[in-house]
């Protein structure tokens, strides 16, 4: 845990922090919102006093009522990992700025986090499907996408399906896709 | 092409198939550009072809595609199109539970699975807070580095072989055989070794992997020598590398690589020093970088890594302590709500987990990160203007596994 | 069920092929026998008076047949000693050694289907194979395999050879055009691109060699190269005979330059949509291809069927010294055995037995362990191989055409060898390099080669 980076990511950021900066092991964690992410990304970028220049990670997350991009980043002026954690994006229309204009690399990565949970990256101009088919309608990583697997759709339905043992948590019951009507999770 | 006159679509457009019954070419939805890069990849101009490299081509390493757009024989732009390998990973490890993901983490890198395994139990013990025994460590580190040289001795042999040198790849197998062979001896599987546990490693080391690496060591140096000494000083391979798939580290940085394809760019970033964990900060090595950046520099640092490797390797045996190699830790394991965020750096560069636990038996959300991934997204910068077989040796020299990137 | 019936059920498969063959072949025989005896005196006067035809028809056969064992054996070496260098095992279950392995993928693409891919002009498509093979096989003809043993002998012989190699090119485009692939497609291009420009060096750097020569017809330049080995023309023509093998191993679309195939790039090249017996012959011809050029290459430079050493000077050198210690008999080696008659045939009869024996006798009294019938068998074996030595030695004394072939025969597999070692170790070169080495240095050196041979020639003559 790394204390130094603490006070002067509260000092540097302290007016778009949407809670406190947290540290737990080897990781700091601090939140903001979706609008402020290339800003606090340059900086985080340029700034001498930070430096962290590797994009470790880009990842969606969907809480179940929100849904959040998470950037994990290293820098050679803290032994932590940084996440950045952009909080609070409208499930219905998540979108958030891009940062591609940064980190070029990060272009598939927002891709991903497009395929699976339908996050707009506002400013990627390759913004489209990289794992599923091209006519693929939803977003499999979103807790409300549900998909009865092919035991249960066919007529041997009695089969053990993952999905209907492990019925997601915190999703509505009408978020349940049926497949034909029939046969869906138990 | 525009987006309305789809009716028009040609035959050299790879999105079109043979209607078998009327005989002529349909475009396969969805036709309209779904975005600006792709309606400007696929207007084809005067003179040039869309052709497609995979999804089962001799030289893409499992099922990727490249959709190349040529003019004659050089490489305009192209424009990789995954998916072909993807099996929900993520989604499938967020309906199991902390165990059972960790046998979900193996098949993603099939050459490496051990440091797929090892940023998922990273992560669950950061969540759990659990302490990891110092000989466990230990068997991680001895067990990992064994995995990056059978790794690096499949990428270089599988190197030679898109280059079109039959020979080379089945001498590296040799020992790549005697390493799996060693690690099937502790393990019990050649590649999807499913050995690293919450809180160690499963089951001790044992005479069998002792005897064996204790053999293979004392020849190895030498043997790994002999075997890249057939490529790396031929004239042929040495000038078809060379200069090849140009990466400045400014630009690698900024295209997120990581791993020996960063470090052939000259950036000494390896998270084995950058971000020490397990017990490498104990350990002596280095960490070999090359200037020049091209497929022949990422090639040769891969056997200097090896070189290092097996330094690590060697102070492993020497060092390795004795005690317990697995935590106490009760089957059903519920860790407080939180996030972890754990890496490794592996033959690629950086795999890493990212775990968001809920307080239940399975991870919330379950973030794989892979390197080739980021790798494989440089095509792009790396190869237009060089001609196809170019686009060979670079994909070889990055060497992709195609199940992490898909996932 | 008749008795018929049931003793044909009991029989096992290759019960059945035998009774069905041998009734076969013992009519087809007895009528031939038959026909010969009615009409054998009319057919040979015909025959015998139109000699050069039959003689035509008669090695135009033996060419397209010598082809098929010449590729099979290719084949099977590829296969064994690529194995060997990689440490494997290769070819081992079919035959001994896996000798008969090429024989069963010969069957095997005779078996596969055989399709036109849809969208690709049939009609070219079927006949691109055709026109490969066929141009392998003309080359054929003006090959001197040995003195007397030729099909055709040409004066222009080496103009005859590069021409219809030529063609073999025509087919892969054909191939590559009609397959409506992209790769076949770019797999032709490259093939025409590269098989026309090494045509160059490799005809420019055998000018050199027709100055010296003074004829094209390759018989001729085997005779002008008898003797002992250093009348060989690789000694005159060394830098001619690099460029030649260079630019040979472009024309067979071997490794390193085996672009038009590469199969880690385009897939397979011209032969991506050709299956069963069609992929077959582009792979024949390119066979046979390995084998014509190593054969161009020996008969060019390296002697044709002449031994490296006279064995004339040899024999009389011994004829010499044999009565010095002590041996005054005449050793008459050119043996007649019409000339011993009937005893012949006592001598075919008692030989083999005796021999047996003889070498049997050896390993049964100093083996005490050893059973009578483990000697008989390895005596048998022994004789076998002793006899079959002094045969081949009696006929390559006896016969200038076997001494010949075997002198060809084994210079031209040691270059097959070459062709060989060269695809179990080197990587493939890039297409730019391809060209580059083609035009910037072959093409430069054969013309320096032609330049300074034709100087040498001028000043020496005047």
């Amino acid at each position: 845990m790394d204390r130094a980076i603490r006070q002067r990511l509260e000092e540097r950021f302290g007016d778009v922090l949407a809670g406190p900066v947290r540290q737990r092991h080897d990781e700091t964690e601090i939140r903001i919102g979706p609008g402020d992410v290339p800003d606090v990304l340059r900086a985080l970028y340029d700034e001498p006093t930070f430096g962290f220049q590797l994009l470790a990670d880009l990842a969606g997350v969907d809480t179940g009522d929100s849904m959040e991009v998470v950037y994990h980043l290293w820098g050679a002026s803290s032994p932590d990992w940084l996440r950045v954690i952009a909080v609070g994006l409208d499930r219905d229309a998540p979108r958030v700025p891009s940062i591609v204009s940064l980190w070029p690399g990060a272009e598939w990565l927002e891709r991903e986090a497009y395929d699976m949970f339908g996050i707009i990256f506002e400013g990627n101009r390759d913004l489209r499907r990289i794992f599923m088919p091209p006519d693929y309608k939803s977003f499999p990583l979103r807790k409300d996408f549900y998909l009865p697997d092919d035991a249960a759709r066919s007529p041997g339905a009695g089969v053990r399906a993952m999905e209907a043992t492990h019925a997601p948590r915190n999703a509505p019951p009408g978020a349940i896709r049926r497949v034909g009507g029939q046969a869906g999770p138990r | 092409m525009t987006t309305t006159d789809h009716r028009r679509a040609s035959a050299d457009d790879p999105r079109v198939m043979l209607d078998e019954q009327v005989g002529v070419f349909e475009p396969i939805p969805p036709y309209p550009p779904r975005t600006e890069r792709e309606a400007e990849f696929y207007s084809v101009g005067d003179g040039e072809l869309l052709i497609n490299i995979g999804p089962h081509h001799p030289a893409t390493h499992g099922v990727m595609r490249v959709v190349m757009k040529l003019n004659g024989e050089t490489i305009v732009d192209l424009d990789p199109v995954l998916g072909y390998l993807h099996r929900g990973v993520e989604k499938l490890c967020e309906n199991a539970d902390f165990h059972q993901t960790i046998a979900y983490m193996d098949p993603l890198e099939y050459v490496s699975s051990l440091f797929c395994e090892w940023p998922a139990v990273m992560a669950y013990e950061k969540l759990l807070d659990v302490e990891v025994p110092r000989r466990a460590e230990y068997i991680r580190v001895l067990t990992g580095e064994l995995n990056r040289v059978s790794s690096h001795l499949l990428a270089m042999g599988f190197h030679a072989l898109d280059l079109g040198g039959l020979t080379p790849i089945l001498y590296s197998f040799i020992e790549r055989d005697e390493i799996v062979e060693m690690l099937a001896a502790i393990t019990g599987q050649r590649m999807l070794f499913n050995y690293f546990r919450i809180g160690g490693v499963n089951g001790d080391l044992n005479h069998e992997f002792m005897s064996r690496l204790g053999d293979w060591m004392s020849r190895a140096t030498e043997q790994v020598e002999a075997n890249v000494g057939l490529l790396s000083e031929n004239e042929i391979f040495v000038r078809r590398n060379r200069d090849i798939g140009v990466m400045d580290p400014e630009t690698a940085i900024k295209m997120c690589w990581t791993g020996p394809n960063l470090r052939a760019s000259g950036v000494p970033f390896d998270i084995r020093r950058a971000h020490p964990y397990s017990v490498y900060p104990e350990l002596d090595f280095d960490i070999p970088t090359r200037k020049e950046g091209d497929s022949l520099a990422r090639y040769l640092l891969r056997i200097d890594e090896v070189k290092q490797s097996l330094r690590i390797i060697d102070q492993c045996l020497h060092q390795m302590p004795d005690g317990p190699v697995l935590a106490k830790l009760p089957r059903l394991l519920r860790p407080r709500p939180g996030r972890a965020f754990a890496a490794v750096e592996g033959p690629r560069g950086e795999y890493a987990i990212y775990a968001v636990s809920d307080g239940t038996d399975q991870p919330f959300r379950f973030r794989i990160h892979d390197p080739s991934f980021l790798h494989l997204q440089s095509f792009g910068r790396l190869v237009p203007g060089k001609l196809i077989a170019d686009w060979m040796t670079v994909n070889a020299s990055l060497d992709p596994i195609m199940g992490g990137i898909d996932k | 069920m008749t008795a018929v019936a049931r003793a044909w059920g009991r029989l096992t498969l290759p019960g059945k092929v035998v009774f069905t063959l041998v009734p076969i072949l013992a009519v087809l025989t007895a009528s031939l026998i038959a026909l010969i005896v009615l009409f054998g005196g009319a057919a040979l006067d015909i025959l015998n008076a139109n000699l050069g035809v039959v003689r035509f028809v008669a090695a135009a056969t033996v060419i397209l047949v010598i082809t098929i064992p010449i590729a099979f054996l290719n084949i099977y070496l590829e296969m064994k000693i690529i194995a060997l260098m990689n440490l494997r095992v290769g070819p081992d279950r079919v035959g001994p050694w896996g000798t008969a392995l090429s024989v069963v993928h010969g069957l095997k693409v005779l078996m596969k289907e055989d399709f036109t891919p849809s969208g690709a002009d049939s009609v070219v498509f079927t006949w691109a194979p055709v026109v490969t093979y066929a141009a392998a096989v003309l080359t054929l003809v003006v090959l001197p395999f040995a003195p007397g043993l030729y099909a055709q002998d040409f004066n222009i012989g080496l103009l005859f050879f590069f021409a219809m190699g030529g063609l073999g090119v025509v087919g892969l485009l054909m191939g590559g055009w009609a397959s409506f692939n992209k790769y076949s497609l770019l797999g032709g291009l490259r093939s025409a691109a590269q098989i026309i420009s090494y045509e160059i060096p490799l005809t420019l750097s055998v000018v050199g060699l027709l100055i010296l020569a003074g004829t094209m017809s390759l018989n001729t330049i085997v005779v002008q190269q008898d003797g002992w080995f250093a009348n060989w023309y690789v000694f005159r023509q060394p830098l001619a005979f690099v460029i030649f093998f260079i630019a040979a191993t472009a024309e067979a679309n071997r490794t390193p330059f085996d672009l038009t195939e590469a199969d880690s790039e385009i897939v397979a090249g011209f032969a991506t949509e050709y299956s069963g017996m069609r992929f077959g012959f582009f792979f024949f011809a390119e066979y046979v291809n390995v084998f014509i050029l190593s054969a161009l290459t020996v008969v060019l430079f390296l002697g044709g069927w002449n031994a490296p050493f006279e064995i004339d000077p040899l024999l009389d050198w011994i004829g010499g010294i044999l009565p010095g210690l002590g041996i005054t008999t005449p050793v008459t080696i050119a043996l007649d055995p019409g000339g011993l008659g009937l005893p012949l045939l006592f001598l075919l009869l008692l030989v083999p037995p005796l021999g047996t024996l003889l070498f049997a006798a050896p390993f049964f009294l100093l083996r005490s362990s050893m059973r009578w019938w483990v000697a008989l068998i390895i005596g048998f074996l022994l004789f076998n191989v002793v006899a079959g030595g002094l045969v081949m030695a009696w006929a390559y004394v006896s016969f200038e055409a076997v001494a010949g072939l075997l002198w060809f025969l084994g210079k031209t597999f040691f270059f097959v060898f070459v062709f060989v070692w060269m695809r179990g170790t080197l990587p493939r070169v890039r297409i730019d390099q391809l060209m580059g080495f083609a035009w910037k240095w072959l093409l430069p050196a054969s013309l320096l080669n032609l330049f300074v041979t034709a100087l040498a020639v001028v000043v020496v003559g005047s």
